[in-house]
């Protein structure tokens, strides 16, 4: 027995011996800290990023800024102008610099974004600098580019330099704001040694790292008394990984993390977990329900229009995610300025006397509705609503609704047109124009994943014209012009507009809206 | 003895090349492209994907990838994932989690588990040993996804005692709550299994030979009693530990600790055929280790089961 004792007090030991440094990250009388849930960054090289928009959107500071009632305001940029839509010009604000004293220029932006373009590295967020003149140069369908400039850039002066697109674009200063990090600057340090500058970056914007990022451990920011742009309210930031967001959020409850975003699973309570410490901001997500149009099932638009009109969209957000979520009246998001309030009309509206109606004069339904979406992603309770929704209000009697394994093998399926029943489809915008999404939706180019294959040259036509718009209320008219031209073919139903949803300790007094997410570094802390 | 190791040492090997295909072959037959999901909603060009794709040689078949894996493999290089992190780095820094949480889990399963099994297989038939059955059969018919939130809701929302994620406070105290609800799952059989072989031991011939030899009560169960009711406690605890090393995935989850349950899980998620693989390798090798080392101590315990 005493043997026994001694192994256990030496396996104490070991154990005790092994777990090395406590807890940190708690704020310390005179320093506004707060802390914020997030998933794992993988890097914070905001050419390279896809997972690290909060990190990097304190970080570094992007040309433009959208604000949450979604008007266009400039930032680390004093002007972006153009007379044309394809010629522009970017004049920077002075005295700017990079958290290492280094200054940020017009080469800064321009060095940067050929970096981002170049073919060879393969950058994640590439994608979002097609448009410039020169990127086909950089990303050639064989070999090695023959040149490593993006060849519509032009530096003009310190603080001045010149972008030409390929084709007119008049959304261009809104591509520019801050959630679109392919087109944040880079400093000379960053092209050492990328790995290094992934888990340390130094960049423009308001807070700087401390120390650098390791996976899986918190990560802490602090204000750069440097900084030219707007003050933030608070002095220090720390971004705690989490894998299991409903982990995150009952560790906000027990006070441990101060924000978070809500996960899906947990929206339906958590106005009564939280009451005022739970905020409902405007999204940018769209979300459809796709509908296989290869299938012939779905060829009759009167099918499609039945389906629409068959699902409550009301009473599924009220049971699934508390009534936050909004039944959609348009095909982009109320986020985006200047979409039309109610464009959808009865076509959205829940009436399954005419849908019934509808779907039997298109000659009914034969076979098995087959409703796929990823599986693992907390998905089943919306998709299983619809599936009950369309059952009942339609009157088809097989209706199922199947996870697929997970995300790579919904994307396959999709890609190859093996669904042959509504699917999981929706689009999160990265900058707050009507084009982000009507663009990944209805264009060939736009290479969303999950979005509905519906490509007409009609829509086509109409999008570029509203492009090529400079004026932004041209533009806004061109865009609705555009939805009313899809509306009239209604490829598939509009669901709702995705609202997010945040909720806090009790450390924290109100959390400031941004554009599609908060403004993490004007959080009001409460006095205590 | 020797032959006997070596031979289960060989076995060790084939069962490495097997596991190590077969994983791989899993993992590689799974539908969908991990490239062109690694941006999630937001889409990769076709251009960079196809990229990446050749610089991981994705598009080879399976067999140029699994030789090509194995090679580097033998030279000691776990590879890297499809974020261009050193496989070996992540594990590395995974283990230490794992393993504190493993241990902690043990141990409380062995001096709980063990503990109440002795009890109740001394107190045969009374309400003791009727309490300790249904109390644990009560708490291992909780499922363990059920046991975890409660526990965090309890000890960490409402009593505010215990951390409820994460590891930043260290060991102990990071560890206690999930440790505990971990080993709640191997209570029941470690409790029930000494009971039975205690019941068994006591009943004995050679039991009822040292009572009538007039020994001491202590120096019967201390020493005979035991000793000879271990064997298949201890099998069982050595098994045990192996499973708890890399079966805690959900707790891993659940508590939010930066494991290797929990990496295995993200890398499945995401396809990511290298972390898998290695993982997984590592999991079996140390199973088979550990049924090794049982083999070989139940003959040190009990001289009557020999390997030759």
């Amino acid at each position: 027995m005493k043997r026994a004792a001694a192994v256990l007090l030496a396996a104490t030991v070991a154990l005790a011996g092994c777990s090395g440094g406590g807890g940190s990250g708690s704020s310390d009388g005179a320093t506004k800290s707060i802390s914020y849930a997030v998933s794992d960054p993988v890097t914070l090289n905001p050419g390279r990023q896809t997972i690290a928009f909060a990190q990097v959107k304190e970080l570094f500071s992007s040309l433009t800024f959208v604000k949450s009632d979604g008007s266009l305001t400039y930032l680390n940029a004093e002007s972006v102008k153009s007379t044309d839509a394809v010629h522009w010009t970017v004049k920077l604000r002075p005295g700017w610099t990079f958290h290492n004293g280094e200054k940020v220029t017009a080469e800064s932006y321009v060095k940067a974004w050929s970096t981002v373009a170049y073919g060879p590295n393969a950058w994640e967020n590439s994608g979002q600098l097609v448009n410039i003149a020169g990127y086909d140069a950089l990303n050639p369908a064989k070999g090695k580019p023959t040149t490593t400039q993006l060849s519509g850039l032009k530096v003009v002066d310190d603080l001045t330099f010149t972008v030409t697109l390929k084709s007119p674009d008049g959304q261009f200063p809104v591509q520019l704001s801050q959630a679109q990090s392919g087109f944040f600057p880079l400093p000379e340090a960053a092209y050492k040694d990328f790995d290094a500058f992934g888990k340390q970056p130094i960049g423009n914007g308001p807070f700087q790292m401390v120390g650098g990022y390791t996976e899986n451990e918190p990560m802490t920011v602090k204000r750069y008394d440097a900084y030219q742009g707007p003050k933030p309210t608070v002095d220090e930031i720390v971004f705690k990984p989490y894998t299991d967001m409903t982990t995150a959020y009952t560790d906000v409850q027990a006070g441990n993390t101060d924000i978070l975003f809500v996960p899906a699973a947990r929206m339906a309570q958590v106005k009564k977990d939280f009451g005022d410490r739970a905020y409902v901001f405007q999204g940018l997500g769209m979300n459809y329900l796709g509908l296989p149009l290869w299938d012939k099932r779905y060829q009759d638009i009167r099918v499609r229009q039945a389906i629409s009109m068959a699902i409550d969209r009301q009473a599924v957000s009220n049971v699934i995610y508390g009534g936050i979520w909004e039944p959609a009246t348009a095909l982009t998001p109320p986020g985006e300025p200047g979409t039309p309030k109610d464009l959808c009309g009865e076509l959205c509206t829940f009436n399954p006397a005419k849908a019934k109606q509808l779907l039997a004069e298109a000659g009914g339904f034969s076979g098995t509705m087959e409703i796929r979406y990823p599986g693992g992603s907390g998905l089943d309770d919306l998709y299983n609503a619809y599936a009950n929704q369309l059952r009942q209000n339609l009157g088809i009697k097989d209706v199922t609704a199947t996870p697929t394994t997970d995300f790579p093998e919904f994307q396959k399926l999709r890609n190859d047109k093996k669904l042959s029943g509504p699917y999981f489809s929706r689009w999160g915008a990265l900058y707050a124009s009507q084009q982000n999404t009507l663009r990944s939706f209805y264009t060939k180019a736009g290479g969303c994943v999950n979005c509905i294959p519906y490509y007409t040259p009609q829509v086509e036509q109409l999008l570029a014209k509203a492009d090529a718009q400079v004026d932004p209320q041209k533009a806004i008219a061109g865009y609705v012009d555009v939805q009313k031209a899809i509306l009239k073919d209604f490829p598939a139903p509009p669901m709702f507009f995705e609202k997010y949803t945040y909720a806090t300790s009790d450390r924290i007094a109100k959390l400031a809206e941004g554009a599609g997410s908060l403004e993490l570094e004007n959080t009001t802390l409460a006095d205590n | 003895m020797a032959r006997f190791t070596i031979r289960r040492l060989i076995e060790l090997v084939l069962v490495f090349f097997g596991v190590t295909f077969a994983i791989y072959a899993a993992v590689f037959a799974l539908p969908g492209d991990p490239i062109s999901s690694l941006g999630g909603d937001q889409p990769l060009s076709p251009a960079v994907v196809e990229r990446i794709r050749n610089l991981y040689h994705l598009n080879d078949p399976l067999w140029s990838q699994y030789l090509r894996y194995l090679g580097h493999l033998l030279t000691g290089d776990l590879g890297v994932d499809f974020r261009g992190r050193s496989v070996a780095e992540r594990l590395a820094s995974r283990w230490p989690v794992t393993i504190r949480l493993a241990l902690t889990a043990w141990v409380i399963q062995v001096v709980i588990g063990v503990g109440l099994g002795l009890v109740a297989g001394l107190r045969k038939n009374t309400w003791i040993d009727r309490g300790v059955l249904i109390l644990t059969i009560l708490i291992a018919s909780v499922p363990i996804f059920v046991m975890a939130v409660t526990a965090q809701l309890v000890f960490g929302v409402k009593l505010s005692l215990l951390p409820i994620a994460g590891v930043s406070d260290g060991w102990p105290t990071s560890y206690l709550l999930p440790a505990t609800v971990l080993a709640i799952y191997g209570l029941a059989a470690v409790a029930r299994l000494t009971r039975g072989s205690v019941v068994d031991t006591m009943s004995s011939d050679f039991v009822r030979a040292l009572w009538a030899k007039g020994l001491s009560r202590r120096r019967v169960i201390g020493v005979h009693v035991l000793r000879n009711s271990a064997i298949p406690v201890l099998t069982y605890l050595a098994i045990d530990l192996g499973a708890l090393l890399g079966g805690a995935v959900v707790t891993e989850g659940i508590f939010n600790l930066p494991g290797v349950g929990q990496l295995l899980f993200e890398s499945i998620r995401v396809h990511e055929g290298p972390t898998v693989v290695g993982i997984a390798t590592a999991l079996i090798m140390i199973f088979l280790l550990t049924s090794l080392v049982v083999d070989l101590l139940n003959s040190l315990l009990d001289p009557r089961i020999r390997h030759d």
